[in-house]
């Protein structure tokens, strides 16, 4: 048997196990808990390591769920896969790496940050589930299972926001989410429903080779967008995300980040690789940019006057999805046209893809930075803060790395991608160009608030006895840390080996379509 | 591995940056080291200057809040945040309403 072809099931069993097993390995005590949670992230992360280099090497993997072969997708006298389908391209893989370093590094940081909580049983089964709903979501080539997992994912976020049981706004935050929620997941059920009702199939890649854009087909596809936009955190469709991102324990956060980028994902599978050449005219690419434009600037101009500090990154978060949208609709703007792909549509995909992966990292650190501040005075105020510097200077570096990242400033990881996306989206118009830059003075301009108040300045009385956090919480952003200046440091390595290979995956519709069905398009 | 990234319309070369970042702080550090030579550690000249006041023990006496900075900003974009904060109601059917009314306006601009 060779372990790489069972890579995507793999993925999958690791959290489910963990997920079901937490309950009973924490009868056994604080270290067994962490050993647990820890442990089986970090196997989680050297799985989907080896499936981005299996993918990379041998193209295309699938894999067949309750078959007779695991690779066997249309058994003999069968039109159209039945089965549960995982499908791993390299945007998948791409993925899969990004989501399981955030879930790592966010476990890692629990270890310590979650010592004051109890019921700790439930809170690694609803971690390990809401990695696994993901995943799953990253690597299912499944329109139900899709689905299925964004319910997963979404049950245990609604815990997991809530599970600081005795704030009244955490359980306010995760109904709220709860509500939104429900309610897109419903409309997304409808659109598969009534993709499945016309086309007798629920695999991405079968409805792809059929797909007519007609009227239900264009209703489908706002009802999957508008949900997954929302799920992402795009404007006007955010107002969620801030209470949700700041209602959460930290490591929650930093793993939501993820989460948010899983759904970005399935918006971008759905356009590219089951409409794709089908989409028809150029309403809907605008209708994302539009939204990527407006989630920039307001999301930013929205941050800029927030004063709690986990507020002001959430709201950070919104703008940059709107960087992703803008280089993905740019992309999916020219995809019928070679020389605009050439010319600046495949830089700008690059872009928002590489943007994908700088947002995870730096985002998911900054939000562990802000609950190391939160874990070490009590205080999410910015106003009630001052001169921690002198008293958590890891966490200040940090903190500053991230900062400096999300703010574009060169030479870190943020700037690059957002060259990227600066330079090919001035070809379609300079406007779109403007507003990107101006989003991103006004992300620096917030974050020079956020040091300059929680930082730097004269020390104050009440945190004279403030000191840096354990050595769990620091390993944790630690991680994510190196991410960013692993990107940072070698960004040509970056773009070839996992950004490139990815935008390559997206754009190839009839390579997506053709590994589930054989004959392509 | 460095390497050096394309855009289509320019490029970005980190080594190239280092390298700039490195000569540009040796350059800070050589003008700081060119400084006073009369400055004299734990002396008046060591002292906060406050106004001429008594400087306050504790910091937070004297630290300006987030909430003050960038008031300037907020201020002349008034009626722009009344709209934005006025849009943030924090009411769960106002967020679902948000939702379905960006549905529907695609749904309709679509088929039109």
């Amino acid at each position: 048997m060779n372990w790489n072809d069972h890579l995507p099931a793999l993925l999958l069993m690791i959290p489910l196990f963990g997920a079901f097993a937490a309950p009973l390995v924490c009868l056994l005590g604080k270290t067994m808990r962490n050993v647990l949670l820890v442990g089986l992230s970090f196997v989680t992360l050297l799985v989907a390591l080896l499936l981005w280099k299996s993918v990379l090497a041998g193209g295309i993997a699938v894999y067949v769920m309750g078959g007779e072969s695991f690779n066997l997708t249309l058994p003999s006298g069968m039109a159209l896969p039945i089965r549960i389908i995982m499908e791993v391209d390299a945007f998948s893989a791409f993925m899969v790496v990004c989501g399981s370093i955030a879930s790592f590094a966010g476990a890692l940081f629990s270890t310590n940050y979650m010592e004051k909580f109890t019921g700790l049983g439930r809170f690694v089964s609803l971690y390990f589930l809401l990695t696994l709903g993901m995943l799953g979501m990253m690597i299912t080539g499944d329109f139900f299972n899709f689905f299925i997992f964004i319910e997963i994912a979404s049950i245990a976020s609604f815990g997991l926001v809530a599970f600081w049981r005795d704030r009244p706004e955490a359980i306010e935050a995760s109904l709220k989410y709860t509500l939104v929620s429900q309610v897109g997941s419903m409309i997304f059920l409808i659109a598969a429903g009534a993709l499945y009702g016309k086309y007798n199939a629920l695999n991405i890649a079968a409805i792809g080779s059929l797909l007519q854009f007609g009227v239900m087909e264009k209703i489908a596809l706002v009802f999957i967008i508008g949900t997954l936009a929302m799920k992402c955190g795009s404007f006007p469709m955010h107002m969620w995300l801030p209470d949700a991102y700041a209602e959460a324990p930290s490591g929650v956060s930093c793993l939501l980040v993820a989460v948010s980028q899983a759904s970005l994902y399935g918006l971008m599978r759905v356009c590219f690789s089951l409409y794709g050449v089908n989409l028809g005219g150029s309403f809907i690419p605008w209708m994302i940019i539009s939204m990527g434009l407006a989630s920039m600037f307001f999301g930013v101009t929205m941050a800029v006057v927030q004063h709690e500090i986990k507020r002001l990154i959430g709201y950070h978060s919104v703008s940059q999805v709107g960087y992703m949208l803008l280089g993905l609709g740019v992309g999916l703007l020219v995809l019928t046209d070679a020389h605009g792909m050439a010319e600046y549509g495949f830089t700008a995909m690059k872009g928002g893809i590489f943007h994908i992966f700088n947002y995870t990292m730096y985002k998911g650190l900054l939000f562990l930075a802000a609950g190391a501040i939160y874990y070490a005075t009590g205080k999410r105020d910015l106003n009630e803060m001052g001169g921690l510097a002198r008293r958590m200077p890891f966490t200040t570096a940090m903190f500053v790395i991230a900062a400096a990242a999300i703010s574009g400033l060169p030479p870190f990881n943020g700037f690059v991608s957002k060259l990227l996306i600066y330079e090919s989206v001035f070809a379609v118009h300079p406007a779109l160009t403007v507003v990107a830059l101006l989003t991103s003075v006004l992300t620096l301009a917030s974050f020079v608030k956020v040091f300059q108040t929680a930082f730097l300045g004269p020390e104050k009385s009440v945190f004279t006895g403030v000191r840096e956090v354990p050595s769990g919480m620091l390993f944790g952003m630690g991680v994510l840390t190196l991410a960013v200046l692993g990107a940072t440091l070698f960004p040509s390595w970056t773009l070839s080996n996992l950004v490139e290979p990815a935008a390559k995956a997206l754009v190839d519709q009839a390579g997506y379509i053709g590994a589930v069905m054989g004959g392509g398009l | 591995m460095f390497g050096t990234v394309y855009t289509g319309f320019g490029y970005w070369d980190v080594t190239a940056w280092i390298v700039f970042f490195a000569i540009a702080a040796g350059l800070t550090l050589w003008l700081r080291a060119q400084g006073r030579e009369d400055f004299k550690e734990g002396t008046d000249q060591d002292e906060i200057y406050w106004s001429g006041n008594p400087v306050p023990e504790d910091g937070a006496e004297i630290s300006v809040p987030a909430s003050s900075a960038y008031w300037g900003f907020r201020k002349a974009m008034e009626p722009f945040y009344k709209v934005l904060t006025g849009m943030h109601t924090g009411i769960g059917t106002d967020i679902v309403g948000f939702y379905v009314l960006t549905v529907a306006f695609m749904a309709v601009f679509i088929l039109l």
